[in-house]
């Protein structure tokens, strides 16, 4: 156990940075919103388990609700609230976060864009760290360089695997047999739901593994990255694309910061059609694993498709992990105001 | 048996695997944002003490393991093994040589412990965190040595073997701890 921070002191800490990341999106041309945590619906995720409130749930992230400001005309705006995530629990998980949502109507252009929200990651990571900077345990600085680092590459780089982003799940599962990322058997039916499948489990399997190591490796050089054009089965809420290599891959992104996996960001997906068949693909998975079921969010698919949601860019960052890693804390409850 | 989900498992948690009791030691969660969840483990076989590492994924379930704990005294040792005994019932058991392992330096007679049953078999025993014990044997300090950490090796009346600092003497109690083994300090007599 290292030093730590009183409660005073995890008190203005608090007050500084959350102070510091509203002024600075303030001025880079957003407006603060404030949406309901109790939602009828979320974003079907494979692997983020909501908590049940009332009749329905707390949002696992602000998304569907400021989506729906977007398709209103609202503008770029951001939100900072606290999220529930069921059974997520670690030195670096908690069930209730602060998650700061924010999306760019003006851009869309999460990755090709160094104006995007890409770069507002980085600029948000500089501006904690050095608002958190009197209360570091230890002297912290900001990462001093940024690359880009496209997933499909990070795998070859990682595993000497070349992936195409299209693989279906039974092709997937066979080029990971004989690897140290082999993947438990699919239990899904439908290609999309099987592709999901056997995509996310190699995800997690090879960021643990391979991923985490590697960017720990970068992180201690001072370098921090944003992983860029993730494979199509795992493009979540954000636009399909393909590289410049022919590979299959979308406008998702997610950014690591000190070795720590920091935010996740989109272009996001516009297409309610695409967007139902994700959702349909996702619940399919869920059911397979015997997972609560999810009802569709048709208030939100509805909206997507009239009037439509604007071009637009948008990211989300875990306050609570930022401000933990701007502080040298070795784990959440080293800041947390609430143990 | 109740069914643990890997979700419910922390520091301590007890499970069966392929009909072996594991003691759950070391514990990690780990998930990329969109990712399925790990659970880093580091169980212990809780009968033959061998320690390893796996991971599991969110969703995996185990059966509990059948573990119950109960306190007993010490009684005495033989050629084969420590035999305690339950001090409501006076039930005696006798634990294996193999079992009680290293533990047995710190077997005063009369010690109560917490011995481990595995489907009413006994497999270990959880000792308290330290032990006070009376030293038989050590070198008397040479004069005039007085450096700070200067230390000295010292015998238990149990036939273990410490490092202690110089001042300590033959007959004095010694606080030692019995997961490191090492020395915390002298207990005056009362």
């Amino acid at each position: 156990m290292g030093p730590a921070l009183s409660l005073a002191a995890r008190v203005e800490l608090w007050d500084v940075v959350l102070a510091a990341v509203r002024t600075e999106l303030r001025c880079s041309g957003l407006r603060e919103v404030t949406t309901p945590p109790m939602v009828a619906a979320v974003a079907i995720e494979p692997w983020i388990e909501p908590v049940c409130a009332g009749a329905g749930w707390l949002h696992t992230s602000p998304e569907l609700a400021m989506k729906s400001l977007l398709v209103g005309g609202a503008g770029p705006i951001f939100q900072l609230t606290h999220v529930a995530r069921a059974a997520e629990r670690g030195a670096w998980h908690r069930e209730q976060f602060v998650l700061l949502e924010w999306y760019r109507p003006d851009r869309d252009d999460a990755v090709a864009d160094a104006d995007g929200v890409m770069a507002d990651v980085a600029r948000l990571v500089a501006v904690v760290v050095q608002a958190a900077a009197p209360w570091a345990l230890r002297s912290i600085e900001s990462p001093h360089t940024w690359s880009r680092i496209a997933f499909l590459d990070a795998v070859e780089d990682t595993t000497g695997l070349q992936l195409q982003g299209d693989e279906d799940g039974d092709a997937l599962a066979r080029r990971m047999a004989a690897t140290p990322y082999a993947l438990p058997p699919l239990r899904t039916a439908s290609t999309d739901a099987r592709r999901l499948e056997a995509w996310t489990a190699f995800f997690s399997g090879w960021s643990d593994a391979a991923l985490d190591p590697w960017l720990r490796g970068r992180a201690g050089a001072g370098a921090a990255v944003h992983l860029v054009d993730f494979p199509a089965p795992l493009a979540a809420l954000s636009k399909a694309a393909v590289d410049s290599r022919g590979r299959t891959t979308s406008g998702r992104f997610e950014s690591h910061v000190f070795g720590r996996e920091l935010a996740n960001g989109y272009r996001e997906l516009r297409d309610a059609t695409e967007q139902r068949a994700r959702f349909v693909a996702v619940a399919e998975l869920r059911a397979a694993h015997a997972l609560p079921v999810l009802p569709m969010p048709e208030a939100f698919l509805a909206d997507l498709a009239a009037p439509g949601l604007p071009p637009c860019s948008g990211a989300a960052l875990g306050l609570d992990r930022l401000v933990a890693l701007a502080v040298g804390a070795d784990a959440l409850a080293g800041i947390a105001l609430v143990p | 048996m109740a069914s643990v989900d890997v979700s419910e498992l922390k520091k301590n948690t007890k499970i069966e695997i392929d009909g072996h009791p594991f003691n759950v030691v070391d514990f990690q969660f780990v998930k990329p944002g969109k990712g399925q969840g790990l659970y880093k483990c580091r169980i212990k076989n809780m009968i033959t003490g061998a320690v390893m590492d796996r991971t599991w994924r969110s969703g995996e379930k185990f059966e509990a393991a059948n573990v119950e704990s109960k306190q007993m005294q010490y009684l005495f040792a033989s050629a084969d093994g420590f035999t305690f005994m339950d001090n409501e019932s006076y039930e005696q058991v006798e634990l294996g040589a193999n079992i009680v392992g290293e533990d047995k330096w710190f077997l005063l007679d009369n010690l109560s412990v917490d011995v481990l049953f595995y489907n009413n078999r006994p497999v270990g025993i959880a000792l308290p965190s330290h032990v006070i014990m009376e030293i038989t044997d050590s070198e008397p300090g040479v004069k005039g040595d007085t450096a700070n950490n200067v230390t000295k090796q010292a015998t238990v009346a149990t036939g273990y073997q410490v490092q202690v600092p110089i001042f300590i003497k033959v007959g004095e109690r010694v606080k030692i701890d019995t997961r490191t083994g090492a020395y915390i300090e002298r207990v005056n007599a009362t």
